[in-house]
C-alpha cells in the first residue's frame, strides 16, 4: 500500500516538474552559417506564445527551443517562423 | 586675376578633376559588397559607415588633392523572407585643393546630407543545405536628389562634382550571388547606375563589378559557446564610369575605369557586426586628366534589432 502510494506520488511530481519545466524542441536548420543570420530565427522563435527560450547553435545548426507550461508547439507553426527568418526547417522533434 | 576668371578656371579644374568623385554606397555584408543573405520578416538591419575617400598625385600643375568624408546610414527592413528593403542616407564633407595659374592655392569645400538610395533586394533562388547557403538576388532602387547642389563659396557656386547632392534622380539595378558556409563566404555583384541630367551637368553612367571574399580566421573549431567569428575580408571592385556631360558635352578629362582591392577584418556576433577595411586601386585607367585615387579606408559598424 505505502509502496503504490509512493509511486503515483513520484509519477505526480514527475509530471507536475515536467510540467512546470516545459517542453524542449530540438530543430535541424539549413541554411545557416554565421552568427549574425542566427538573430532572425530566434526572433521569429521568440515570437510564438509560449517560447521561454532559445538557443541557436551555428555549429550544429540546431535550435533548441523551450516552452513555457504546456503550450504545445507545432511543426508547422516552427517551419513558418524558420521560414520567415529565411532559412529552411530540416527536422523538428 | 579677376574674380570671375579665377572662378572659370577653378571649375574648370574641378570638373575635369574629379570626374570619379561620385558616392559609393554601402549596404553590404562584405564591407563595400552587397550579399544576397536574408534580412528576416519584421527584422530591421541598421548600419553606420565612415568612410574616407583619398585622391591626389596629380600630375598636372594644378597639383590637385580631394577628400571626401562621409557618414552613410543604412536602415534595412525584411518585408518578407524574400523582400528586404533599404534606406542608404550619406552625410558628406568634399574638399578640392588646387593651385591656381596664377600660383595660388586655393581650397574649395561643401558639407552636408547627401543623395538618399532607396531600394529593394528580391531573393529569386535559394538553397539551404546543413551549414551552407546559395542565393540570388536581384536589387533596384533610385537614388534621389535629397543633397543640396547649389551649394556656393567665395567663389562662386561650387561645380557638381563638389556639391553634396547631384540634383538628379538617378535609377539603379544588378544582382548579387552569395554562398556561404561556416568557413567563409563568397559575394559577387553586378551593377549598374544610370545617371540623369541637373543643372546642366550629368555624371557618367557606372558599372561595377564586386567580388567578395570573408575567410574565417577566429575561432579555429566551433564550439557550442562561440560568441562570434571574426572574417578576414578581401574584395575586388571593378567601376567603370562613363564620361560626364556639361551643357551636353562631354567630357573627355571625367570617367575612366578603377579596379580595387580591399583587405579588413570584420568580427560578426549575433546583434552585431564591427568592420574596418582599406581599399586600395591596383589599376587605374582614367580618361584624361581625370584624378586618380589614392586610397579609401571604411569603418563602421551594423545591429540587428
Amino acid at each position: 500500500m505505502a509502496r503504490s502510494a509512493s509511486l503515483v506520488l513520484g509519477v505526480l511530481l514527475m509530471s507536475t516538474v515536467q510540467a512546470w519545466a516545459g517542453q524542449s524542441h530540438r530543430l535541424k536548420v539549413d541554411g545557416l552559417a554565421c552568427p549574425y543570420c542566427a538573430y532572425g530565427i530566434e526572433k521569429q522563435l521568440r515570437a510564438i506564445p509560449g517560447v521561454k527560450a532559445v538557443r541557436v547553435s551555428v555549429k550544429t545548426g540546431t535550435v533548441t527551443v523551450l516552452m513555457n507550461g504546456e503550450t504545445k508547439l507545432t511543426r508547422s507553426r516552427v517551419r513558418r517562423a524558420v521560414s520567415n527568418a529565411g532559412f529552411t526547417l530540416r527536422s523538428f522533434r | 586675376m579677376g574674380e570671375r576668371v579665377m572662378r572659370q578656371i577653378t571649375t574648370t579644374t574641378i570638373v575635369l578633376g574629379l570626374g570619379m568623385m561620385t558616392e559609393e554606397y554601402v549596404h553590404a555584408a562584405p564591407i563595400s559588397t552587397n550579399t544576397a543573405l536574408p534580412v528576416a520578416k519584421g527584422e530591421y538591419v541598421f548600419r553606420e559607415q565612415g568612410v574616407l575617400n583619398q585622391s591626389g598625385d596629380d600630375a598636372s600643375e594644378a597639383d590637385r588633392e580631394s577628400s571626401v568624408v562621409s557618414s552613410v546610414t543604412v536602415v534595412g527592413y525584411g518585408v518578407s523572407p524574400e523582400l528586404a528593403v533599404f534606406g542608404v542616407m550619406p552625410l558628406v564633407k568634399k574638399k578640392l585643393q588646387l593651385t591656381t595659374p596664377g600660383g595660388q592655392r586655393i581650397t574649395r569645400s561643401s558639407s552636408g546630407l547627401g543623395d538618399m538610395r532607396l531600394f529593394g533586394r528580391y531573393t529569386i533562388f535559394k538553397q539551404d543545405l546543413p551549414g551552407q547557403t546559395f542565393r540570388v538576388a536581384p536589387f533596384a532602387g533610385i537614388e534621389l536628389p535629397t543633397g543640396d547642389n547649389t551649394s556656393s563659396d567665395q567663389l562662386g557656386r561650387l561645380p557638381a562634382p563638389l556639391q553634396p547632392g547631384s540634383g538628379s534622380w538617378d535609377p539603379f539595378t544588378g544582382v548579387i550571388v552569395t554562398f556561404q558556409t561556416r568557413q567563409f563566404e563568397l559575394d559577387f555583384q553586378a551593377s549598374y547606375q544610370a545617371n540623369t541630367q541637373a543643372n546642366n551637368f550629368e555624371f557618367g553612367d557606372v558599372a561595377r563589378f564586386d567580388a567578395s571574399m570573408q575567410y574565417r580566421i577566429w575561432p579555429n573549431e566551433l564550439t557550442e559557446t562561440t560568441p562570434g567569428f571574426l572574417y578576414g575580408v578581401t574584395e575586388l571592385n571593378l567601376i567603370h564610369s562613363d564620361n560626364n556631360r556639361l551643357n551636353g558635352t562631354s567630357d573627355q578629362n571625367s570617367g575612366g575605369t578603377t579596379l580595387f582591392g580591399l583587405l579588413g577584418l570584420q568580427y560578426v556576433t549575433q546583434r552585431s557586426i564591427i568592420e574596418a577595411g582599406i581599399q586600395i586601386p591596383i589599376m587605374q585607367d582614367l580618361n584624361g586628366t581625370a584624378l586618380e585615387r589614392d586610397y579609401i579606408i571604411r569603418g563602421g559598424y551594423r545591429v540587428n534589432f
